[in-house]
């Protein structure tokens, strides 16, 4: 092939990629932007008004504890999944019999609609008709599970569901990335006797890094957008205990008719991950630079 | 460094035989098992309840508790799931909208899938310039939630006369599924030996054939993970259906929706679980068939050098 | 170089084959679809979106489309579950230059910033010749006749304090008569409690709380007060101490509510009443379906009561279809057709009675309606007990931010003060 349409040819490929990120996101960002500093309400309205929306969003108290609520589960979220799934990744790497039947049982819950299943959870984890009751009749009749009617504890029951509903796919993302490492490196860590869970802990887990960064960023993802699960399980109750800021943003745009104030909250969710993700985008490109070079 | 030697060949998964086998019962062996058992049984608790749920009869499900067995087993609550129940006007059940489901989805997944993978190969084998600039924007896109892009693209699309017909919602479902795939697929890319590609492009290869024939044929535990989340995604996806199909296209989750959601209706419950059993089927089976791709690994075939 | 090995050809090859036969039904359904969706000459086609999807919201829509078929029309049936979704797709249909013929609103103001943008036909015929004005309540004209002209056409109204009663429960606790006054309530309730059945079922959901609280602002604090407050957003009134005392007792009621009741659906709270786990609900006609599922009869096995005071205001809410703009003359006839279909006295009763609410206009035969209704219907007559919900008078933003202020005040420790504070606050724009 001749060298002009060589390097034109990756170009070209990327073009459907262009397309999208400058009109679709960078288009929606900057008439989110730009629609965060007007006073429109179902419909954008050409009104501007300066920073009276952000100033609205910060004195607004359920603002701020969606903000709050956000950064807890965040964290509890990511954790829980990444332990949880590698470690069902690991085990069922083991060769265990029944592997397809387990994998199916830890990825089914991806499958179903959170409507029905988040009204199931609130059915499991309200106190005295679901588990804790079951529990109790078991003869532990002081067991009381409440966490889903307490002002403090409800947005730690929707780790627990939206854990139940995720760790499957982190499990399977693992497992792809454990399965993609040669079988050599098992063959050379056993000649050198070194333990398997040695093996795991300084040789695996480092191979499966990007893996584990793929994982990371796309539990960072649905924890931002988390919408459905709050909706399901508590509506964003008691009160506002559990609200998140993707229901706040969502209740603002359509069931309040002021999107003014949506594009606002939308805005501020989408600056700390701008700031996170510039620094992360910035040194891959660097590693990634240095590895063409090698 | 040592790992790199060892991965000069393209990670080949090789078969059992090689890797630690241990057949007997160690006590790790049987934590393994405890574990994995306790997981499942917490991962299938939700499922139990909605199962019992689906076939007890209202009056059950009102005056009784939610772990208990059926009473009275019925499977009516499946038929009028399926064919019966309201969904508006018209009492036929959910089936209505699964043609229109897997007429969106078909499309809606295939097409993703192929342009997250070439993205994700010209993103890490190639790398033109301001590629990943263009990268790490489509990345932040994807942690906005989609309601609030849906006024944006309806007047984009009904500028480009398309709103609310098929091409629409899978354009919309490209849209907001391209950070995901190139995502996958650059990162999984990026963990393959670039000594591969370089041998490729000194043997003569353009950017489509090494594409075709070198690095398609290596994705294929990506690309079933891919159309895992691809397929799970699209088919349970309400608002954009809802909003971007048109009338005629109506996924079978608007209908799913449509019988849970009542606001000052009464609620059915055994329905509402059968509804939602009926409606993860497919995806359910993906995940079922799935198996023998899934990470087995790389084709038996694959290059060696 | 590497070259494919065969199967990878074969499934390439497969998958060509499946994409170019989904092309090809693709294209046939298309040809198919567009063929039966020629307009047929003549017959006016009505789209309609609405959120009515449960089995009865089901069989009373169905009632207007088969007036509207009987009048000579198309129906053409659009369903979204879920008020603020369905009213999504329609603002967005309606941006995306495909409007529905007609959709569902609520009684409220949800659609004036539509009508501002001069994106609704008005239905000024209609209203005129069967005299809108003098035959609808007052709360329902001041939401659908804006700047003179009428832009929506109502189908119902629903009250949304009812105080339903279990009578098992009200013998096991001794109460002999239906409580006719405020302290009556709160008495009755203590003898519930007494008799160790819950006192009042509650969903701990913020649109339930407002109900309970608009039931204290309408019984306790009277008509004036609740105009002044939610209508005129007067901030006198709101810091007034009568206003304080409706606070309170909203609160006093959160005393009476069993523990689990935090996220509760409405229809579960119901259920603890028709088993006789519970004593009262406030709770809107809407849940008459409940007990009728139920097998259970007005005034046999649960009770009705309207008002804690004999002219108690009747707060009224419902639905109403708006019809976007359109110069399409068969669409613009078809929304007239609707229009005079909807408030027709037949299609107005039998709706009503399949959707537990009472008809817009009171010139209707009554004595098809149940026990309940009657009451409802009756006490429509009397003009001076028309009050219509806080979305009535307050923008969605408005109520939204009402909503919140209630939740909070009722889940947490905010002092009243505070509550009236805030309050103001939310209802200041």
């Amino acid at each position: 092939m001749s060298r002009p349409i060589r390097a034109v040819t990756p170009y070209a490929a990327l073009l459907p990629m262009a397309l999208t990120v400058i009109v679709a996101y960078l288009g929606t960002m900057a008439w989110t932007l730009r629609t965060s500093f007007t006073a429109s309400r179902t419909f954008p309205s050409d009104k501007f008004i300066g920073m009276t929306q952000y100033e609205r969003l910060f004195d607004n108290e359920r603002w701020m504890l969606s903000l709050n609520n956000l950064a807890l589960y965040g964290l509890l979220f990511i954790l829980a999944c990444l332990v949880i799934g590698f470690l069902l990744a690991v085990f069922i790497d083991q060769n265990v019999s029944g592997e397809g039947v387990l994998r199916t049982v830890f990825l089914y819950p991806y499958a179903m609609s959170f409507v029905a299943t988040g009204l199931v959870w609130q059915w499991l984890l309200t106190p005295g008709t679901g588990i804790d009751g079951a529990i109790a009749s078991m003869g532990f009749p002081d067991f009381v599970f409440d966490w889903i009617v307490d002002q403090d504890m409800a947005i730690y029951t929707i780790v627990i569901a939206t854990v139940w509903q995720s760790a499957g796919l982190v499990m399977a993302l693992m497992l792809a990335g454990l399965r993609g490492i040669d079988g050599d490196i098992w063959k050379a860590a056993r000649l050198d006797g070194i333990p398997t869970w040695r093996v795991y802990v300084s040789i695996i887990v480092p191979m499966l890094w990007p893996t584990v960064a793929t994982v990371f960023l796309l539990l960072a993802t649905s924890v931002v957008k988390l919408y459905d699960a709050v909706v399901a399980m508590t509506q964003g109750g008691p009160g506002t205990a559990s609200e998140v800021p993707a229901k706040f943003i969502m209740d603002h745009l359509f069931l309040r008719s002021n999107i003014g104030l949506a594009s606002a909250g939308a805005i501020m969710l989408l600056v700390p991950v701008v700031a996170l993700l510039a620094p992360y985008a910035y040194a891959r490109s660097r590693s990634g630079r240095e590895r063409g070079r090698a | 460094m040592m790992a790199q030697t060892a991965l000069s060949t393209p990670a080949v998964h090789v078969p059992a035989a090689a890797r630690p086998r241990r057949r007997h019962f160690t006590p790790a062996r049987i934590g393994i098992y405890v574990f994995l058992f306790g997981a499942a049984l917490f991962f299938l608790m939700p499922l139990y309840v909605m199962i019992v749920t689906s076939l007890k009869g209202m009056d059950e499900i009102r005056a009784g508790s939610i772990l208990a067995l059926p009473g009275a087993w019925t499977v009516e609550p499946w038929r009028q799931a399926w064919s019966e129940v309201c969904t508006g006007a018209s009492c036929e059940g959910i089936r209505g909208g699964f043609w229109n489901s897997v007429r969106i989805t078909l499309p809606s997944t295939i097409l993703p899938i192929l342009i997250g993978a070439i993205n994700g190969y010209a993103l890490s084998f190639w790398r033109p310039r301001g590629a990943n600039l263009l990268f790490g924007v489509l990345l932040a896109g994807a942690f906005i939630p989609v309601q609030v892009m849906i006024y944006p693209l309806v007047r984009l699309l009904a500028g480009a006369g398309i709103f609310g017909s098929l091409p629409a919602i899978v354009l919309v479902h490209l849209v907001f599924g391209m950070p995901v795939m190139t995502l996958l697929f650059r990162n999984y890319y990026a963990s393959l030996p670039q000594e591969l590609f370089h041998a490729a492009r000194i043997d003569g290869g353009g950017f489509w054939r090494i594409f075709l024939h070198v690095v398609l044929p290596l994705s294929t535990p990506i690309i079933v993970v891919a159309a895992i989340m691809q397929v799970t995604g699209v088919w349970n996806d309400y608002i954009l259906g809802l909003v971007f199909a048109g009338r005629d296209n109506l996924p079978m989750t608007v209908q799913l929706n449509n019988v849970i959601n009542t606001t000052t209706g009464t609620r059915l419950y055994n329905v509402n679980m059968a509804a939602t059993i009926l409606t993860a089927l497919v995806p359910l089976a993906l995940y079922f068939f799935s198996g023998r791709w899934f990470v087995r690994g790389i084709a038996a075939g694959a290059v060696k050098g | 170089m590497y070259t494919a090995p065969k199967f990878k050809r074969q499934t390439l090859a497969l998958a060509c084959a499946c994409a170019a036969l989904f092309v090809g039904t693709e294209a046939l359904a298309a040809g198919a679809a567009a063929a039966a969706n020629a307009p047929r000459a003549g017959a006016p086609r009505a789209e309609v979106i609405h959120w009515w999807t449960s089995g009865g919201e089901s069989a009373a829509v169905k009632q207007v489309a088969q007036a509207y078929r009987a009048a000579g029309g198309v129906w053409v049936d659009t369903a979204i579950a879920g008020g603020d979704q369905s009213r999504a797709v329609t603002v967005n249909r309606i941006v995306g230059g495909n409007p529905p013929t007609a959709a569902q609103f609520n009684t409220s103001k949800q659609f004036f910033d539509i009508i501002e943008q001069g994106m609704l036909n008005n239905v000024d015929d209609v209203a005129r010749a069967q005299n809108w004005d003098k035959l609808l309540p007052e709360p329902i004209v001041s939401v659908i006749k804006v700047d003179g002209h009428y832009y929506a056409v109502p189908l119902n109204i629903h009250m949304q304090t009812w105080i339903w009663y279990s009578k098992a429960a009200f013998q096991k606790a001794g109460i002999a008569k239906e409580p006719a006054s405020v302290p009556e309530f709160f008495a009755a309730l203590d003898k519930l409690k007494a008799a160790g059945i819950v006192p009042l079922a509650h969903g701990g959901q913020a649109w339930q709380e407002t109900i309970l609280f608009s039931a204290m602002l309408a019984n306790l604090g009277g008509k004036d007060l609740y105009l002044k407050v939610l209508r005129e957003r007067d901030p006198k009134a709101i810091a007034s101490p009568a206003f304080r005392n409706v606070l309170l007792a909203y609160k006093r009621l959160q005393s009476y509510v069993d523990a689990r009741s935090p996220g509760r659906n409405w229809n579960d709270a119901t259920a603890m009443l028709i088993s006789g786990k519970a004593g009262m609900q406030i709770m809107g006609d809407w849940a008459k379906g409940e007990f009728t599922a139920a097998k259970q009869v007005p005034e046999q096995q649960f009770g009705c009561i309207a008002g804690l005071a004999p002219n108690a205001p009747y707060l009224m809410q419902g639905d109403v279809f708006v019809f976007p703009k359109t110069r399409n003359a068969q669409a613009v006839q078809a929304q007239k057709l609707l229009a005079s279909v909807v408030v027709a006295p037949n299609t107005q009763l039998a709706f009503s009675k399949l959707k537990g609410s009472v008809p817009v206009r009171t010139d209707v035969d009554a004595s098809q309606a149940d026990a309940c209704a009657q009451k409802g219907i009756a006490i429509m007559k009397d003009r001076s007990r028309h009050l219509g919900v806080s979305e009535v008078y307050l923008t969605p933003d408005q109520n939204g931010a009402l909503q919140d202020v209630l939740t909070a005040y009722w889940n947490t420790n905010m002092t009243v003060e505070k509550a009236q504070k805030n309050i103001a606050a939310a209802l200041s724009e």
